[in-house]
């Protein structure tokens, strides 16, 4: 039981990094359509650049200030660069152009930062044992951290007027450009989130995970599958999926063989396309991949 | 139109006669490639610059280029410069097979340093025996030179650091151990080797874990080995995932002793570890130890100097047992060749019959049957204190 528990923690810090992730694939993913297949390198280039800063000798606080900044400036360049120019936008266009995106962030993580993996000092170290399962301070914070996001994330969408407005563009596009919502500027705004989300998620992960350049494609891809078991369109439901695939990823290792970790998520991508392809909690009966 | 014929006309024109300067160039490299005693000496190195194995391959990137540096100032190799060909293989099977094939095929070097670690050394062996090409990997395994023609390594076999971890069980009284192992090819074999040298002992590996080299969460493998509860626990794997499984062991707060692998050689596993490592033991090559040898130590020159050398070429930079292993990998192909020249069979003889060769990694010995030339003296017993290694069993 003992250790069960302990999976089951580990589980569910690395869950909340998933969750994280597969928050921002939604909040993109609503408003326009538009799969981004950076996010997970936005979560890389988090801590890369947390890391960076507080070797230069800024405070942790200031570092992930700094790691904010500049991964939602890259997020809206992208924004702007890439997916706003395209004149008629498609899923698949969208995957095409942002796995692109994803290739040359990662390039210029790996020229900037070296191949080297690094990771951040945690917020407060130690650790707290309870009837023998063990719980890093870290992990503490992480889901401490995503819960307070995962409120706020859903409180924006639900109760003020510009997350109300993001949603419209969602759900009726040519409705809601008709009472003056600006579909480019709600694009951007999904962007600022998905890059804020990502940005956090980085340093969240950074001292127990540690940062590569080339770390944002597992986290994407598993982010990803968090993010389909909600249909691509639920915030709850992504927050859900996340947990539930780091608890079973772990349960799995424990129990199975540890080897079959970075399988679960793809197993459990395949069941829920065939059974429900609009996702656990998809409002939507046909499939939006 | 008449315009666009002319010049696409003389395109092919150009392009042609190209193609020809391209082909008369290559097959005068060709007749070099074939053992010529002139131009400079060609050697490709096979790395793991990028991917899981990046502690590794860059530190190796930058003594290999440290030691051709060295050898070209003084004259070079027979009278010859030497010319490196460095390859990234991204830490994968399939890269490092491509790359020595290029090298084989497109570069044709006069022989193949790499790669890094022992599954993408597996995967070019073949490759290096077929086309009949010496080769001098830096990774760990014994699969990698048994039985071979003409595959030789610089780094210690895993067999002679389990030898040492067996003595040591045996002096403390350990009867059984629990294995959280590497699943790419530098943790292949190692239950095996245990279970095999410890049966005189009565040592039995009671329970094996495997983490991916770039797994990021160890807690599911703690957590088996501490229900497990052998006498003593051994790690074996390479920073950053043998320091993070070092990390998730004393976060569980599991009692038994544990046991690292030579794969920890280096700064970036104390980094990164940080205080979970204090109290670990581990057999390392001795440029970990190297300011706590005794002035009679006949390694203790080589190592000064290579670590002297190393940290004025980079900012002070210690350098780490892999960054050893591609050093004596340059020093032996250089002996090598300025003792036998280019002809890839000469070099293969006299590589095998290489003898007291002092090294960075140990005094190289190599014989028919054993192309490592290392025994289990080329490591010594290490513990971390205070976040350094430190020499523990007798000193030499």
């Amino acid at each position: 039981m003992t250790d069960f528990l302990q999976l089951v923690v580990a589980g569910l810090s690395q869950g909340a990094v998933y969750a994280l992730v597969a928050i921002g694939f939604v909040a993109i993913f609503t408003v326009g359509g538009v799969i981004n297949l950076a996010q997970g390198e936005f979560v890389a280039l988090g801590g890369l650049v947390a890391i960076w800063a507080v070797g230069s000798g800024l405070p942790m606080l200031a570092a992930a200030a700094v790691a904010v900044v500049i991964v939602v400036g890259v997020a809206v360049g992208v924004e702007r660069l890439v997916v706003r120019p395209v004149r008629s936008m498609t899923t698949l266009t969208s995957i095409i152009l942002t796995l692109g995106v994803s290739t040359a962030l990662k390039a210029a993580m790996l020229l900037i930062w070296g191949p080297d993996s690094k990771g951040l000092a945690p917020i407060t170290g130690g650790q707290y044992t309870v009837a023998g399962v063990t719980v890093r301070g870290q992990e503490l914070w992480i889901l401490a951290i995503v819960a307070v996001a995962s409120v706020a994330v859903y409180w924006f969408y639900d109760r003020t007027v510009t997350g109300k407005a993001l949603r419209a563009c969602a759900e009726q596009p040519v409705a809601a450009r008709l009472v003056g919502i600006s579909p480019g500027a709600a694009s951007m705004l999904s962007f600022t989130l998905a890059g804020l989300l990502g940005a956090i998620a980085g340093v969240l992960a950074s001292p127990l995970y540690f940062t590569s350049w080339d770390s944002g494609l597992v986290l994407g891809l598993k982010g990803f599958v968090a993010a389909t078991l909600g249909g691509l369109v639920s915030v709850p439901g992504a927050i859900f999926g996340g947990l539930l695939l780091g608890v079973l990823e772990n349960l799995l290792a424990g129990y199975g063989d540890s080897g079959l970790r970075d399988a679960v998520a793809f197993v459990v991508l395949i069941v829920v396309l065939i059974v429900r392809p609009g996702g656990v909690f998809g409002r939507h009966a046909e499939a939006r991949v | 139109m008449k315009l666009r014929t002319r010049w696409s006309g003389l395109a092919t024109a150009l392009a042609l006669s190209v193609l020809v300067a391209g082909c008369s160039e290559s097959k005068s490299t060709n007749n070099a490639g074939g053992g010529a005693s002139t131009g400079p000496v060609k050697m490709g190195a096979v790395l793991d610059i990028t991917g899981a194995g990046a502690s590794l391959g860059v530190t190796e990137r930058k003594s290999i280029e440290l030691a051709v540096k060295q050898l070209n100032e003084k004259g070079g190799v027979g009278g010859r410069q030497l010319q490196l060909i460095t390859e990234d293989n991204q830490s994968t099977e399939d890269g490092a097979a491509k790359a020595i094939n290029k090298l084989v095929s497109q570069d044709q070097v006069d022989i193949v340093l790499g790669a890094s670690r022992t599954g993408p050394s597996l995967a070019m062996r073949p490759i290096a025996e077929s086309s009949k090409m010496p080769m001098i990997s830096l990774a760990a395994s014994k699969a990698i030179i048994d039985g071979s023609q003409w595959v030789f390594k610089t780094a210690q076999n895993d067999a002679v650091v389990i030898a040492q971890m067996i003595d040591l069980a045996k002096q403390r009284g350990w009867k059984t151990i629990g294995l959280a192992r590497d699943a790419s090819g530098f943790g292949e074999g190692v239950a095996e080797g245990m279970t095999d040298q410890g049966k005189s002992g009565g040592i039995s590996v009671i329970r094996i874990e495997k983490f991916a080299p770039d797994a990021t969460d160890f807690t599911a493998q703690m957590v088996n080995l501490r229900s497990a509860n052998a006498d003593a626990n051994v790690i074996w794997g390479i920073p950053p995932a043998a320091a993070l499984a070092q990390r998730a062991y004393r976060q569980l707060g599991i009692a038994s002793p544990v046991l690292q692998s030579h794969g920890i050689g280096n700064q970036a596993f104390l980094d990164t570890a940080g205080a979970s490592a204090d109290g670990l033991l581990a057999p390392l090559g001795r440029i970990n130890v190297a300011d706590q040898l005794p002035a009679d130590n006949p390694q203790k020159k080589v190592l000064t100097d290579f670590i002297d050398n190393y940290r004025k070429a980079y900012g002070g930079e210690q350098p780490s047992a892999f960054a050893g292993y591609g050093y004596d990998a340059v020093n032996l192909a250089a002996e090598a060749i300025g003792k036998a020249g280019t002809n890839k069979q000469a070099v293969r003889d006299y590589l095998e019959g290489v003898k007291n060769h002092v090294g960075v990694s140990g005094v190289f010995t190599m014989s028919p049957q054993d192309h490592s030339g290392l025994t289990k003296d080329a490591v010594v017993m290490t513990t971390v204190a205070n976040g350094k290694f430190t020499l523990m069993s007798k000193p030499g």
